[in-house]
């Protein structure tokens, strides 16, 4: 069965043969139907290329139809205008390409011949413990039915199945959030690892997140289990802050403990700052005096790391100590995906082009702008007004405006407020 | 930097490499009674590695890859007893020649301990992701710009896996055909290799999936089943993948299946032929 739709597989991506496709749209449901033709228009109105990555010719791409989502993939182009073709005769939800780089890309998996792969670092609202999620996620147990708020448990409580359809918005507090962990991941990247700014690239994902690209040739060739150690420096994973000597010693008959300092490189150093931040904020509830905390807030943080305060605070043994320096490590490491950037096949999404999940654009975003970068307000791809009929939608806010709740009426909208509502499947196209 | 009895210490340097290629010998020469000493020490360093290599278990494999992993593992271990004693100038010189390591002078000291070098991350990483214990787990390094910090020691330790990886490769590379000259050296070898690993046996690996040799893991899924105990999908994943790896039939994986409360056997055949890798989405590795 399935080698024969293999066999359907559209030829227009191919490197041989490019011609248009017969529109595959009948078949889909209206709302799909409605969403890919809003698709069509804004890629045949793209006006400058696609943003390729270094060596093209070498990748992989994937397209995810909207019907039946089908995947395209193991396609290769040289050309970025052959691809912008590929996409406009497919308008596939989502474009994918692969991290890695082939002998030849259009082969099948086993037969690609792999060259390396970028490293690359997905940032997920997904993985994240906001707590706004109780308010804008909910889950259904495909088993019993059971529905709850916030992300999706492991296992069913009721029923124990594991298999849940979840139901995610995308909310400015998990952005930030987001974009947080990001900052964070940057730090470590160029700081710890070497990674010069200019082979960096960061993307919003047109979705719940952001992606970090690295193009290093030394860093390309590594295998899964050099990214594993990666990504497990980034989350802090299994630190044993007695490795990096923190430890109580004996001097001349006196027990005095010693660790990291300030200034040193690596987690060393960010643990010792981490450790200042929590002291000073949550000090007294950690058991400090309010004169103690008085102390560290109002000293300066270097002057303070100038003494030797790990066996200065009065009944803080080594296990305190020790507690709070994993403690710190929590809150400096950057919550990645770690699956992500330890997969040397991985098909990541191609910037510029539009995600299927919400019809925003996924982009690529300047160190420089970060900061300043609203994905609510530089994602949008759509322009117009739209009417649809919105099932249930929380509140929410585009290009600085306010929209809803709305629940079962028809709304006129601008295109991007209700194409976001159409991809999230909280509305459908007026009949 | 180095002298003929570097060469002599370290008979994986690509000077020592050179130096052999210089004097331009043939293989038959080895074989003239003036090398005899040399091959008789070749013999000696052999037997060595197998009566202190601690290898056990079944043995399906040919000679050179019997003999080489013991070997590798003893030469690796005499090269780092050696180099942790040499001093940093001539480690800096051995790990970029001969091993091309990036890698950098450090004179600090953080804590208690002295830092001698910073070995690039990816340098780092390719031989340390082999050692189990926490201290070479990347979270428990210090990393700055790019380069690890180790001590004299720990870069010795890391050059002893570059050893142990260049010798089995290169004994990978060994010639089918053995030089006839060497016919009674070679015999005298496999005598050897029978005395401390015993007669190599070769047995074919079973056609058919064996129940009583698969992981406890695997029979536990089986065996709840089997009891009509409710499976997670994780599990059943794991049970179809693994089976269909190991060559068992679509059919027989479906009808194991039958048991579960649940079962649907539409759903469950598609779910087996998804894990097959028949339907193509099953290639999907993304969100």
């Amino acid at each position: 069965m399935r080698s024969v739709k293999q066999s359907e597989t559209p030829s227009a991506t191919t490197k041989q043969n490019h011609e248009p496709l017969p529109t595959r749209a009948q078949s889909v449901n209206p709302t799909e139907q409605l969403i890919r033709r809003k698709f069509q228009e804004y890629y045949l109105s793209l006006a400058k290329e696609l943003f390729l990555p270094p060596h093209p010719e070498q990748r992989e791409y994937g397209f995810l139809l909207f019907k039946e989502k089908f995947m395209v993939r193991h396609r290769a182009f040289r050309d970025p205008s052959i691809l912008l073709g590929a996409i406009r005769d497919l308008v596939p939800a989502h474009v994918y390409f692969s991290t890695a780089y082939y002998q030849e890309p259009t082969a099948a998996m086993e037969a690609k011949g792999w060259k390396g792969a970028d490293l690359v670092f997905d940032i997920d609202a997904d993985h994240l413990d906001t707590p706004c999620k109780s308010s804008h996620d909910s889950w259904k147990c495909k088993g019993c039915g059971t529905v709850g708020r916030g992300g999706a448990p492991k296992l069913c409580p009721k029923c124990k199945n594991d298999r849940m359809e979840e139901q995610t918005w995308l909310c400015d507090q998990c952005l930030r959030q987001a974009k947080e962990e990001t900052n964070k991941l940057l730090e470590i990247l160029y700081s710890d690892l070497g990674v010069q700014p200019s082979d960096l690239r960061i993307f919003f994902s047109g979705h719940r997140g952001y992606h970090v690209h690295v193009y290093s040739t030394q860093l390309q060739v590594m295998g899964e289990e050099e990214r594993r150690e990666i990504a497990s420096y980034v989350i802090g994973q299994e630190l044993d802050p007695q490795l990096h000597e923190l430890d109580e010693v004996n001097l001349e008959g006196i027990k005095v403990i010693e660790g990291p300092q300030l200034g040193q490189p690596g987690w060393r150093g960010r643990m010792a700052a981490g450790i200042y931040d929590i002291l000073g904020e949550e000090g007294e509830r950690l058991g400090l005096s309010p004169a103690q905390v008085k102390t560290i807030k109002t000293q300066d943080r270097d002057e303070f790391f100038k003494r030797p305060f790990w066996s200065s605070v009065k009944g803080f043994g080594l296990s305190t100590w020790k507690t709070l320096s994993l403690k710190a490590v929590d809150r400096r490491s950057a919550k990645i995906d770690t699956v992500v950037t330890t997969d040397v096949h991985r098909l990541i999404r191609l910037p510029g082009t539009l995600n299927g999940h919400t019809g925003l654009m996924t982009m690529q975003v300047s160190r420089e702008r970060l900061d300043e970068f609203d994905p609510f307000r530089d994602s949008l791809a759509f322009h117009g007004e739209m009417r649809v009929r919105v099932k249930d939608s929380p509140r929410f806010q585009l290009a600085e405006r306010q929209f809803g709740p709305y629940s079962n009426e028809e709304v006129e909208l601008p295109s991007y407020a209700a194409m976001l509502l159409l991809c999230k499947r909280r509305a459908e196209p007026v009949s | 930097m180095l002298t003929r009895a570097d060469l002599a210490k370290y008979p994986f340097l690509s000077e020592a490499s050179e130096y052999v290629r210089e004097l331009g010998l043939s293989i038959d020469e080895l074989s003239t009674p003036e090398f005899g000493p040399v091959l008789d020490r070749a013999e000696k360093r052999l037997e060595e590695a197998l009566s202190k290599g601690r290898v056990s278990g079944d043995i399906t494999n040919e000679n050179a890859e019997i003999l080489s992993f013991p070997f590798a593992l003893a030469e690796a271990k005499r090269a780092y007893e050696l180099l942790r004693q040499e001093n940093p100038e001539k480690l800096e010189h051995i790990a970029s020649t001969t091993f091309a390591w990036k890698v950098k002078r450090l004179d600090i000291k953080l804590g208690r301990r002295f830092y001698d070098f910073g070995l690039s991350l990816p340098d780092f990483l390719h031989n340390a992701v082999h050692l189990r214990e926490p201290r070479w787990n990347l979270p428990n390094r210090v990393l700055d710009h790019g380069f690890v910090y180790v001590t004299r020691d720990e870069a010795a330790r890391l050059m002893e896996e570059e050893v142990r990886t260049k010798i089995l490769e290169r004994s990978s590379r060994t010639p089918d055909e053995v030089p006839k000259l060497f016919g009674s050296r070679v015999e005298r070898t496999r005598g050897l290799v029978v005395k401390w690993l015993g007669v190599p046996t070769k047995y074919e690996l079973p056609k058919v999936p064996q129940p009583e040799a698969m992981p406890p893991c695997v029979r536990h899924l089986i065996d709840s089943l089997d009891e009509g105990k409710n499976v997670q999908h994780m599990g059943r994943f794991t049970l179809a993948s693994f089976l269909l790896n190991i060559g068992a039939g679509e059919e027989d994986v479906v009808k194991l299946f039958k048991p579960a409360t649940d079962f649907s056997e539409r759903m469950t055949r598609y779910q087996v032929e998804h894990i097959g890798g028949k339907d193509p989405r099953s290639l999907l590795q993304t969100r």
